[in-house]
Formats: structure tokens, C-alpha cells, sequence
């Protein structure tokens, strides 16, 4: 303990001393945490300037966009993404109204469901997409029947290419059905969905108004992220896509990278942009909760 | 010279004054409460003492050493926090055990120590659990072992109490300032329930917006508020507008009722308008012994609080809240009854001018 | 909660039943396109060629040596990315929060975090190719400027170093974004009680923040294995099929029976599935520790 002595410089030079070092303290730790957000920064941005930096080079020795007016009008870039993000409208419609009358259901009249849908919810983490499409060949390439009758009720999935497309949505819909999942239900969890709708009952609510002015407002912004991190899911993806046969934009990326230097780089970087304003988007709606799809 | 003393302490965030001009001599073995309403800048001038905020101006003197700006872990200051802050990976044992042990105290010294401090909250049975099984009661007496047990020259409180059952709320406070004296042990409290204060405290130092409205010991801050707020937020309180009629005889007027009063009105003339204030125990039964002031009313409502019972009584224009206590075999007047009250003339307080 | 019991036909208990309708949808889609497609691997795993139940093919797992190859190498890719990952996630999602950088970093790193955990597969292989492949920019300017030649010194991109160096760009968000709330849930109090009573930083978190975050430390790293243990496209991508990873051989073996055994390469999926498995199970369990102290 300091003795406050009579010397007053002394006593000034043990009230300054403590005085520096609690400051010091404070920024010594300071240091560390930027050092570590810098060392970040330059491991996540380099990659991304040197995809960018490459794509504008194209024409020797002039920066320009012409690996994007390249990519962009090859049709088969059209034909891809534009399927690709077809699927992903037919995964999130197909999701949503599987899972958000199923959250609601459990959450009101089933509790004793809910172990069993979380556990299932998190099965696809267990079987990625590598595992998940090697089934889904080997089941749906026979033709589903009645079983012991021989009596066939839909020919082979991957023989034609509605089927196949069914397929693959299914696919996606399982790949999303985590994070669509756990999105709706922390959404009705936060709005209290029950108290809600036991409001809207007891002053006499039919049910169609209950789903359309009660649910389905009240989750909104949980379904947009929810919807956005499934688009970022499916557009990009390449493992259903290539093993089911289906003609989208993952494999097309996939290809055109071996045989083209440029316009890879161009499509590498719009994709990076597209992933940025879905997450942006998210942010927006649900205020800073980030979102994490994991690895492909 | 005072044991722990704070002179002149302000604290501003920017241009926001959070406390100013702090002054307070506090003796060993003294327990004072800060109590004031959130925001009024106790909780910041407690924490200020603990060293997890600095002055923005001013000293914070203990035992004669200037403390001010020393680093929290070398002050030697016990702290309790609302939210009890107990480590939930250790036991209770060694949470009480962890300052000794960061002080490298030799294993045997630490289990005896922590031995006794589970002896003094009564919670030997509990040595081994952790955090999480305990209620908070229990959690909370674990949070004051653990503080005493590094043998601190000050014990700061900082509204130990508040996240707690109310019939715990009160067992535990006695608790604590039982261990408290017992101890000798000089302590801080800071609370914004007035009946915790006046209840355990040595002086109340009674805040608001960030500035000392009072210190005195309980008895003085109830029966002698010394301004307006003081006299609002301790116990509770009849306000009214009254109109001096005689400064020399102390006789005022409310809404056309007499009143009374033994406060000084020097500082007033015949015509002003003041606030004034009689606490609702101050008013008893005229029929039961006339004092200075006896007043006609009507009984407008009685609310039956337990021990004690509150009238609501009409003088004149003016509502006035009376409490009695609690008699089976008195008999009450009825609602709408006209009777006399009556109270004694030092009863009348005199709180200021009237706000235009 | 009401104990739901398994009605007797005789007895008329038709809310509870009805309940269970509800699911019924959702339940179907997770039989059709989850259960049914694993239950098809799994009995594919116990059948020889023959097409009898037999458990050769599992111990062919381990005796088979391009699956041994694989698995290990896979463990090994997961394991450093996992450890890497999860050491300097965390280091970054303790610099956003207890940290103590300015808020508008803290969204930042976590819309971006968001970002780059979705950006992995052929995306992120292009990338990194651009960046560090033969005639990528950073490996030309480590040349030009600093005379430093990666290649030669024996680095290359298409190898377990570069592909755990890639992986990273999805381990390290998805670390952070597990971690935050973890810091976020370290009580402000425990540091000010802890220097209350005389330690100092350093003594507060070793005795106290880390051993209270240490089970969703180390459940995050688990879920950073599996994550990295069940990644595809991104290998894929970069080395198309070169770095003989379990995912690639699965896709090998998926394309073309390359092992001649249909059993085999069941097998060698379910091995990859128990130990996801596992790997959830240890998260989820990490997960429940930790609740009980960051409640």
C-alpha cells in the first residue's frame, strides 16, 4: 500500500504511476484484439482482391470488364443460373410451406414432437450432400412401387427431367431444412406465436386470418433470412447438381474453370457479391445474428 | 481523520455530469447506504471506490492512502454484485477460496479460512456444489464469503438485494449487517429501496441526479428532510400548496384550512405560497388526545394494510393519507363519518416555495 | 407438459392422435428423403456381393488400403483446420467482443463471417487458385518483390497445405459466429469480481473465462471437423479428385464402382456418417455443458 509520504513529489509521482498503468493496461489489450481483426482482414480480403484483379485483366494490359461481358453472354451461363435460381424459388416456396405449418404445429398443439423435429433437423449436418446424394441415386434410379407387389407406381426419378428436378429440390430442401428450420422457429419463439394466437382466437379469429394476419407477418423477417441463406445454399451448389445430372450453375462455374482463365474470376466475383447482399439482406431483417452454412 | 473518505468526486461521460462534487468522511466499522432512484449516479460512485471507474475529478482517500487511481485488484475493497457474479466452474468453496489462492496463500491457510466463512453464512453443507443449484439467497451469501474472506478493508455492496424474493430481501439484509458488525467491517450499500436503508444503515446518503440531496443517519433523513426530495422519496408523504397567513405565529392556510407549524418562516412573508408536508403517522384520532392542530375532515376511504391502516381523510378541499396501526378492538369510523384529526405542530413541514 | 400416451385402440382418444397428423407431412418428406436414402446405405453396407448380410465389408474398411489412405487424410485435414480454425476464430471473435474494437467492426466481421461460410466450394477454389496458385498474385508478388518463390520452396496449392489453407475460409467464420455469443455470454461482473479479489487479467482468464468457455470451444472445433470432414465441392474444385480425401472417393465410387465392391463403398459412407455422428454428438453435449454455466 502506497504511504502518502510528505514529499508532494513524490506523492504526485505515486498517484501518476497508477494513474498510467490502469490506461496502459487497457491498451495493451487493445493492441492484441486489432492485430488479430488485421491478420484477419488481410487473410479474407486477399483472396478476394486477387480473384477481382484477375478478372479485370482479360485484355492485356488494360483493366476492364471483359471477362464479365465474356461470361455474361454465354448462353449457357443464362441457361444455368437462370435454372439454378429457379430451384432455389422452388426450394424456398417447397420449405416454407413445409416447415412453417409444421414449427407452428409443434409449437402449439405437439411440444411432445418437438425432440424428434430437432433431432431431425439436424441430420442433414450428420449426412452432407456427398452422402445424402449417393442415396438418393441409388433409391429413386429404381422405379418406386408398392413393395411385394411389382406393381410400379412412378418410374425412375432420374429418367426424366421433371423427376430429376423434383429430386434435386427435394435435395436442396433437405440441405436447408436446418437453417429454414431453426430461422422459423426462433422467429415464432421471439413473437410468441401462441400467445398470439390465442389472442386472435379468443376475439374470434377464423383460421385462414390466424395464418395470414397472425403467422405469417409476425415471422417475416425470419422467413426472408431464412429464404436468402437457402438461395445463397442452392445457387452455388455443385455436389447434388453434378452427381444428379442437373444443368446448373455450380457445375457450369465448375466447368468453365477448366477451360477458361478469365471469366471464372468474373463469375467467381459476382457470386462472392450475390453471397454478400443475401447475408446483407439477412442482417438487415434480423439485426445481427450472422448465419453460417458451412462448409460444400 | 476518517478511515475512507471521498472528497469533491465528480464523474462526467462527455458533456453528461453522472455525479458531482461527492463528499463523504465515513468512520471503521460504519455502514452507510447510498440510496436514491436509478440514474441518480450511486451505483457509478460506489464502483468509483472499487476502482472499476475513475474520477473524472476528486480523491478517494482509505486509511489514509490516496486510492484514487489505483488498479482494482490491488485496492484491497470487497465487492458484492446484483447479480452475485459467482465463478460457475468452481464450487463454492472455491469461489470463496479464489481471492486467497490468487494471494498464494498456502492451502492449509485457504481451507480454514474458506471453513470459517462457510460457518459464518451457514452453508457448510454446500461447500461442494456449484453456482447453478444454489437459490440466489444462497448464491448471494456465497458472493459476501467470498468477498470477506480476503479480509477487505471496505465491504462495497452494490443493490445485493434487488434481484431477490422479497421475504429473502429481508432476512438477507439483516443477515448482512449482522456479519457486518460483527466483523467491524467498514461498508457501502447501495440500494434504491428506502426500507432497506433506513432499516440497517449507519447514515443514509440519499442521491438524486447525480448530486447529494442528504446525509444523516436514518432517524434525521425520515423526521427532518432537509429538501423536497428527500422528504418524497423516504417513507411516504401528504404534500400540499399552502398560503402563509401569520410568519410570526407560524399560521398557514390550505385551500382556506388553518394550519399551524413550528418551522421558521423568516425567509417568508404573509401572502407566499409554500409547499408543505406531514407524514401520514403524524395524524391521529382527536378523540383520542388533541394536539396544535385539530382539523375537521371526512373519511373518504380506509385501506386495510396489515399492521398498519390507511385513511383516506378530506380537510377541507385537500386529500390527506393517515396511518393508524392496526387495532382489532378500535373501533373505526365508516366511510363518509365527519370527524376530527389531529396533529402536532412540528408534524407540518415546511419543504419550500411553491413552484409558480 | 402432457405426457402423450400411445392410445389403446379401444379407448377414444382422438385429440392426441389427431396432433400427431399435423407432422405427418414433414415426417413423410424426412422418410422419403433422409431416412430412406440413409436406411438404403446403411443395409448396402451389410450385403456382399452376393447379396447376403455379412460385415466384411467394415473390416474391409480398414484393411483396404485407398480407404485407409483416405480416411486418415481426411482426419488429418480436419483436425488441423479444425484446430487452426478454431484457435484464431477465436482469437478474432474475442478481439469483436471482449475485445473491445468499435461496434461497426463487430457487424461487419459478422455479416462477413455469414458471407464467407457460404462462400466455400468451386467459388472459393477459383479463388485461392488466383491468389496462390502457380501464377496466382500472391505467389507473383512474394517473386517480383520480396524474391521469395513459394513453388520452389516446395509449396503447392493442390496439396493438404493449400487445401487447409482454404478450408480456413470457412472454419474461421463459422468459429466466430459460434464463439460470439459464447464471449457475449461472459458476464461483465466475473472479470470486475475476479479483480476485485486481486487477480489480474491474465490470472482471470485462465481460472475463470476459459474454463467457462472451454466446452463451446471445444464443441465448435468439433462441429469445424465434421464440417470440414463432410466438405466436397471445394476439394473437388481444386484438385478435382487428385488429394484422394473420403469425400472424393465417395464420389468416385458414386460415378464409377471404382472399388468393385458396391458393399465396400457403403461401408466406407457409413464410416464417414458415424463419424459425423459423432461429432454431433459431442458438440451437442458441449453445447448442454456450457448452457449450464453461460445461463
Amino acid at each position: 500500500m502506497n504511504n502518502v509520504s510528505l514529499d508532494s513529489n513524490v506523492a504526485q509521482e505515486q498517484i501518476e504511476q497508477p494513474k498510467k498503468r490502469w490506461s496502459l493496461v487497457r491498451i495493451g489489450a487493445r493492441f492484441w484484439s486489432w492485430l488479430w481483426f488485421i491478420l484477419g482482414a488481410i487473410y479474407f480480403l486477399v483472396p478476394l482482391y486477387a480473384t477481382l484483379r484477375h478478372s479485370l485483366r482479360m485484355e492485356r494490359d488494360v483493366i476492364g470488364f471483359k471477362a464479365y461481358q465474356r461470361a455474361f453472354e454465354d448462353p449457357s451461363f443464362w441457361e444455368t443460373f437462370l435454372l439454378s435460381n429457379m430451384l432455389a424459388v422452388a426450394t424456398i416456396i417447397a420449405s416454407i410451406i413445409l416447415i412453417v405449418p409444421t414449427a407452428y404445429w409443434i409449437r402449439l398443439r405437439l411440444p411432445e414432437a418437438r425432440r424428434i423435429t430437432e433431432f431431425i433437423t439436424l441430420m442433414p449436418f450428420v449426412i452432407p450432400a456427398i452422402i445424402l446424394v449417393f442415396g438418393l441415386i441409388r433409391i429413386y434410379s429404381a422405379p418406386i412401387g408398392i413393395p411385394f407387389t411389382g406393381i410400379d407406381l412412378l418410374q425412375p426419378l432420374t429418367t426424366t427431367k421433371l423427376g430429376t428436378y423434383a429430386l434435386i429440390t427435394a435435395g436442396y430442401m433437405v440441405l436447408a431444412m436446418p437453417y429454414m428450420y431453426r430461422s422459423v422457429d426462433t422467429g415464432m419463439r421471439t413473437v410468441d406465436i401462441r400467445t398470439l394466437t390465442e389472442a386472435a382466437q379468443s376475439l374470434g379469429a377464423s383460421w385462414f386470418t390466424i395464418i395470414t394476419k397472425v403467422i405469417l407477418p409476425n415471422i417475416r423477417s425470419a422467413l426472408l433470412s431464412g429464404a436468402l441463406l437457402t438461395f445463397a445454399i442452392v445457387v452455388g451448389e455443385v455436389t447434388l447438381a453434378s452427381f444428379l445430372g442437373v444443368n446448373a450453375f455450380g457445375p457450369y462455374l465448375f466447368l468453365i474453370g477448366q477451360h477458361k482463365a478469365y471469366e471464372p474470376a468474373a463469375l467467381s466475383f459476382v457470386t462472392f457479391l450475390l453471397t454478400w447482399v443475401a447475408m446483407g439482406l439477412i442482417q438487415l431483417f434480423t439485426g445481427g445474428q450472422g448465419q453460417a452454412a458451412g462448409a460444400h | 481523520m476518517a478511515y475512507l473518505s471521498l472528497s469533491n468526486i465528480s464523474k462526467q461521460y462527455g458533456d453528461a455530469i453522472v455525479v458531482e462534487d461527492f463528499n463523504l468522511d465515513m468512520d471503521k466499522g460504519e455502514f452507510v447506504s447510498f440510496l436514491g432512484p436509478s440514474g441518480c449516479g450511486k451505483t457509478t460512485t460506489l464502483r468509483m471506490v472499487a476502482g472499476f471507474e475513475l474520477p473524472s475529478s476528486g480523491k478517494v482517500t482509505l486509511g489514509g492512502a490516496d486510492i484514487t487511481y489505483k488498479v482494482p485488484n490491488q485496492r484491497n475493497v470487497g465487492m458484492i454484485f446484483q447479480a452475485y457474479a459467482l465463478f460457475p466452474n468452481m464450487t463454492v468453496a472455491q469461489n470463496i477460496g479464489f481471492g486467497l489462492r490468487i494471494r498464494k496463500e498456502s492451502e492449509s491457510a485457504v481451507k480454514e479460512r474458506v471453513n470459517e466463512m462457510l460457518n459464518l453464512i451457514n452453508l457448510e453443507k454446500h461447500a461442494n456444489k456449484y453456482p447453478y443449484q444454489l437459490s440466489g439467497g444462497q448464491q448471494q451469501r456465497v458472493a459476501l464469503a467470498r468477498a470477506l474472506a480476503n479480509r477487505p478493508q471496505v465491504l462495497l455492496l452494490d443493490e445485493p438485494l434487488s434481484a431477490l424474493d422479497a421475504k429473502i430481501r429481508v432476512a438477507l439484509r439483516s443477515e448482512i449487517r449482522a456479519i457486518q458488525k460483527a466483523l467491524g467491517i467498514t461498508a457501502i450499500f447501495v440500494t434504491h429501496d428506502q426500507e432497506e436503508a433506513l432499516s440497517i444503515s449507519d447514515r443514509i446518503v440519499v442521491m438524486y441526479d447525480g448530486k447529494v440531496e442528504q446525509i444523516g443517519t436514518p432517524f434525521e433523513i425520515y423526521n427532518f428532510p432537509k429538501t423536497q426530495f428527500v422528504a418524497n422519496f423516504v417513507g411516504s408523504l401528504n404534500t400540499a400548496t399552502a398560503e402563509i397567513t401569520d410568519p410570526e405565529k407560524g399560521l398557514l392556510s390550505v385551500d382556506g384550512v388553518q394550519f399551524i407549524s413550528s418551522e421558521k418562516m423568516d425567509a417568508f412573508k404573509k401572502g407566499d405560497k409554500v409547499r408543505i408536508a406531514i407524514r401520514p403517522e403524524r395524524f391521529s384520532f382527536a378523540s383520542e388526545q388533541k394536539k396544535a392542530n385539530v382539523l375537521d375532515c371526512t373519511i373518504e376511504n380506509i385501506i386495510f394494510l396489515g399492521a398498519v391502516v390507511r385513511i383516506q381523510i378530506l380537510i377541507g378541499n385537500t386529500k390527506f393519507n393517515m396511518d393508524t396501526f392496526n387495532n382489532p378492538f378500535l373501533e373505526l369510523p365508516k366511510i363518509g363519518d365527519k370527524t376530527q384529526v389531529t396533529c402536532s405542530r412540528q408534524a407540518v413541514l415546511i419543504l419550500g416555495p411553491a413552484e409558480a | 407438459m402432457a405426457q402423450t400416451s400411445v392410445p389403446m385402440p379401444v379407448v377414444k382418444t382422438p385429440s392426441n392422435l389427431k396432433n400427431w397428423f399435423g407432422v405427418t407431412p414433414f415426417f413423410l418428406f424426412a422418410i422419403l428423403f433422409l431416412a430412406l436414402p440413409s436406411v438404403y446405405l446403411v443395409r448396402g453396407s451389410f450385403l456382399n456381393q452376393e447379396g447376403q448380410f455379412t460385415l466384411q465389408n467394415y473390416i474391409d474398411l480398414f484393411s483396404t488400403p485407398a480407404i485407409v489412405n483416405a480416411y486418415k487424410l481426411s482426419i488429418q485435414i480436419s483436425a488441423v483446420t479444425a484446430i487452426g480454425g478454431g484457435i484464431f476464430g477465436f482469437l478474432l471473435a474475442y478481439a469483436i467482443t471482449v475485445g473491445g474494437l468499435p461496434r461497426s467492426l463487430r457487424s461487419a466481421l459478422i455479416t462477413f463471417s455469414g458471407v464467407a461460410s457460404n462462400f466455400a466450394g468451386v467459388p472459393l477454389a477459383f479463388a485461392f487458385i488466383a491468389t496462390l496458385g502457380r501464377r496466382g498474385f500472391l505467389t507473383l508478388l512474394l517473386k517480383d518483390q520480396f524474391n521469395i518463390d513459394l513453388y520452389r520452396a516446395g509449396f503447392d496449392l493442390y496439396s493438404f497445405a493449400g487445401l487447409s489453407a482454404i478450408y480456413m475460409f470457412f472454419q474461421f467464420p463459422l468459429m466466430v459466429l459460434i464463439m460470439v455469443p459464447a464471449l457475449d455470454g461472459l458476464k461483465r461482473e466475473w472479470r470486475e469480481a475476479a479483480e476485485n479479489l486481486g487477480a489480474t487479467y491474465l490470472q482471470y482468464w485462465t481460472r475463470i473465462a476459459l474454463p467457462v468457455l472451454l466446452p463451446s470451444i471445444l464443441g465448435a472445433m468439433i462441429l469445424l471437423f465434421g464440417n470440414a470432414f463432410g466438405a466436397y465441392a471445394t476439394a473437388y474444385a481444386l484438385t478435382g479428385g487428385r488429394l484422394p480425401i473420403v469425400t472424393i472417393q465417395i464420389g468416385a465410387q458414386i460415378r464409377g464402382d471404382v472399388l468393385h465392391n458396391p458393399g465396400l463403398g457403403y461401408a466406407m459412407a457409413m464410416g464417414m456418417v458415424i463419424i459425423m455422428a459423432i461429432s454431433l454428438a459431442g458438440y451437442s453435449w458441449l453445447q448442454k455443458v456450457s448452457e449450464r454455466w453461460l445461463r
